[in-house]
């Protein structure tokens, strides 16, 4: 089996999240880290004196601290340690996770503990998302991360009702997987019988895109240890493997709605080139799950899509059919996603830390109900940057070559 | 009265009035309507006036400004932090009809309301101390039994032993008693408490002693004072507010820079890579694909066609004045004529064209008759209509 090259192999030997919710007042940022810190060492049976090295990621302009992980050292247990911060937006939580990959991989540190976290509540998210976006002319227009274009997109191309039934069956499915995840933010309590009645009432936000359809804003923190190899297979009775992980990145793409239709994203991209660099050639097959940072029911079903490479209306029926729910061929974040759960710097590493517990299999009520070799994760942000993980159960796909 | 979390509807409306907060309601003219199914609900009219503030109990909603309604457990979980609004609202128990805004806004105008304090103290609590609090070298040389007839909630009876210097207690009334105190639970606690002065209750009648008074007025030196428990008080979580506000400055550029100026004399100005031919506007300086430098300026438009139109229902803060956006309104995405097909170019419908312009129609920009060089030298673009 093909393979891309890595210096040695880095896999995850220690996964912590804090209970996430819309107000974490019950304790400041460098508490709330603790929790996720503590919980991952704990889980990798490792003290924080066996850690080597720290990369700390969140949204600053939410929380308006610069530099927080200089407060935060009293929460992470960095004093004295190396310590990367990293700030890249929505995608984050995976570039976080991407760093430690890279500095295991390349023999720098051996054990790495990589910590996202996010207070919202104690800021203001739509008002920093828009302050993303340049100053000298998108920043007056910006409404934040909401956009109904994608749902106008997927309107024009299978009709009203389809693309709406089916963005609602997905946002329904995730809600449904939401209720089995006892850490996750949110769960209504939804069903299928509903789907007309969201579909009608829910409040709107931009164009087609509903209040029900978008992810909530949350306040937790995860902590997700990486080791070498050597080690890893010391520590850990269950270490997942990142077998590689890509990323991609690109110019500001407000000037391109409406058009482009064929121009490819990001996500394609990357998909693209980490499957093609490791010999995939039918996703759908290979993954037994799909951790996906999905911020919209609407942009979760489109880039069903882009990520699996799928044609035509594949990813409606994969919907429609009930493929992407927990117990179908294809589960799509049987955590609830995004959608249930959006501490933004921790949320992308949370699409890698479930996606390892499910391979793991110690997801618990949301494990799927059959064996996870292999899992993919993905994380987003800005107008279009992706960040892509595959995880893996065995080391098995080194010895082909 | 049906309570949820030891709540009633009504406790929230009838406490409404004292939580009114002035400073939290300036400039608003509006009437809050609510509409509480199930046990315990009812309908109740808010009318807040600036600075003043009128709850009624009602059978006509009409004429409100917004109206909610909701189930009494929802709306009493939600008053008092036990049930998420948000998550009610987005799950069909809170609906809300009118202007939405307004209920966001409610919450600066009441304090929330909070559970009346309870106290710790329980006539149980007292008896299970007493033994504690005897003091032998007053009790000296005393045999009697001394009989407590607490009544109505939380009360019971007991009797205490006083012989050779020793007390015990005994549940239940003595026929022997040397004196019985009857008195309410609640009485006797603020007596214990010091809260109800002695005389003053048994003038009133509400302490009666049956038996030898003498014997009564000692008991104080007998048993030493009851000391209430110290309240565990929960930790108030302190949380401070923040409110930042920055004057920021920045550099357009020269290409930017000739765009603005562009603006100024009515002109939009777009560039246009030498390499794959693709023009940018506004323009930036090198095409990010073919990474070279794009330098040539073409005017374009001013007219162009809609690929996009996105309908704001949300109201999101403006980066510029802090203001909330009022919405609806509509952003727009233009190929400018001129432009090829590759770069649309991103600004504001007139509101006036919201309802019936579409897709594929023909826009033209309104400029501002002061023009400093900004995106606001575009106040919106406007359908052509000939």
């Amino acid at each position: 089996m093909k393979k891309h090259k890595k210096n040695r192999n880095v896999a995850i030997i220690g996964i912590g999240q804090t209970h996430h919710s819309s107000h974490r007042e019950d304790v400041n940022q460098p508490e709330m880290i603790h929790e996720a810190v503590e919980l991952a060492l704990k889980d990798a049976g490792i003290g924080i004196e066996d850690v080597d090295a720290l990369v700390h990621g969140n949204m600053e302009l939410f929380e308006m601290v610069h530099q927080p992980d200089l407060w935060h050292v009293i929460g992470t247990g960095g004093y004295g340690k190396a310590c990367y911060r990293v700030t890249t937006g929505g995608t984050t939580g995976a570039t976080i996770v991407g760093v430690g990959d890279n500095i295991v991989a390349s023999g720098l540190h051996d054990i790495v503990m990589i910590i996202g976290f996010e207070k919202q509540q104690e800021g203001h998210t739509t008002g920093g998302i828009t302050n993303m976006a340049d100053p000298l002319w998108a920043r007056n227009l910006q409404t934040g991360a909401l956009t109904g274009a994608t749902a106008a997109k997927t309107i024009k191309e299978f009709g009203e009702d389809r693309a709406k039934r089916a963005a609602m069956r997905l946002r329904v499915t995730l809600d449904k997987h939401a209720a089995l995840n006892p850490h996750a933010h949110r769960s209504f309590g939804l069903d299928y019988d509903q789907i007309d009645d969201l579909m009608a009432n829910s409040p709107q936000l931009v164009g087609e895109l509903r209040l029900i359809h978008m992810c909530s804003q949350s306040d937790g923190a995860v902590a997700i240890i990486l080791a070498c190899e050597e080690k890893a297979k010391k520590i850990s009775k269950k270490p997942v493997w990142i077998r590689d992980h890509v990323t991609v990145h690109r110019e500001e793409t407000f000037n391109m709605f409406g058009i482009n239709e064929n121009q490819e994203v990001t996500h394609h991209n990357a998909a693209r080139k980490l499957f093609g660099r490791n010999g995939i050639t039918n996703p759908r097959e290979y993954f037994d799950v799909f951790e996906m940072y999905d911020p919209s029911s609407w942009w979760g079903l489109d880039w069903l899509r882009e990520f699996l490479q799928l044609e035509g209306d594949e990813h409606l029926k994969m919907v429609e059919n009930d493929e992407v729910s927990i117990n179908g061929s294809f589960p799509l974040n049987p955590s609830g996603g995004v959608i249930s759960t959006n501490p933004i710097g921790a949320t992308a590493a949370l699409r890698v830390a479930e996606a390892a517990l499910q391979v793991r299999g110690d997801a618990g009520a949301h494990q799927i109900p059959r064996e996870v070799k292999h899992a993919l994760a993905s994380g987003f942000g800005g107008t279009f940057w992706t960040v892509l993980f595959m995880l893996e159960k065995d080391l098995d796909w080194q010895e082909a070559e | 009265m049906a309570k949820y979390f030891d709540v009633s509807v009504e406790d929230i409306f009838n406490t409404m009035e004292a939580r009114f907060r002035v400073e939290g309601a300036k400039g608003v003219n509006a009437v809050l309507a609510y509409d509480i199914s199930g046990d315990g609900g009812g309908k109740w009219l808010v009318e807040v006036r600036d600075d003043s503030v009128k709850v009624s109990k009602t059978d006509d909603l009409s004429g409100f400004s917004v109206k909610t309604a909701a189930d009494a457990e929802t709306f009493v979980g939600v008053n008092i932090g036990k049930i998420d609004g948000t998550q009610a609202f987005m799950s069909g128990k809170i609906k809300i009809e009118g202007d939405m805004a307004l209920v966001a806004a409610s919450a600066k105008m009441f304090t929330r309301y909070s559970l009346p304090k309870k106290s710790a103290v329980t006539v149980q609590g007292i008896f299970d101390t007493l033994l504690a609090r005897f003091q032998p070298q007053n009790a000296a040389g005393l045999d009697i039994a001394v009989g407590y007839d607490i009544t109505g909630d939380g009360g019971g009876q007991w009797t205490a032993v006083i012989k050779d210097g020793k007390c015990s207690l005994e549940t239940g009334l003595r026929d022997n008693c040397a004196v019985v105190n009857i008195v309410k639970a609640k009485d006797y606690i603020d007596l214990i408490l010091g809260k109800l002065d002695p005389m003053v209750a048994i003038g009133a009648g509400r302490l009666k002693l049956k038996g030898d008074m003498n014997i009564a007025m000692q008991l104080p030196k007998i048993f030493a004072k009851f000391e209430p428990p110290k309240e565990e008080d929960e930790q108030e979580l302190i949380v401070i507010k923040r409110n930042i506000s920055v004057d920021m400055k920045y550099s357009t550029g020269p290409v930017m820079g000739k765009f603005f100026e562009g603006l100024i004399e009515k002109k939009i100005f777009a560039n246009k890579c030498p390499k794959c031919g693709r023009m940018q506007v506004p323009p930036r300086e090198v095409c990010a694909e073919c990474r070279c430098w794009a330098g040539d300026m073409i005017e374009v438009g001013p007219d162009g066609t809609i690929t996009l139109i996105e309908i704001i229902y949300y109201s999101s803060p403006d980066p510029l004045t802090g203001e909330t956006r009022e919405t609806p309104y509509a952003q727009v995405h233009i190929l400018l004529d001129g432009i090829g097909t590759e770069e649309t170019f991103w600004h504001l419908l007139k509101n006036e064209d919201l309802a019936d312009t579409q897709n594929g129609d023909r826009v033209r920009p309104v400029w501002n008759d002061k023009r400093v060089g900004s995106v606001h030298d575009i106040v919106h673009f406007k359908k052509i209509r000939d």
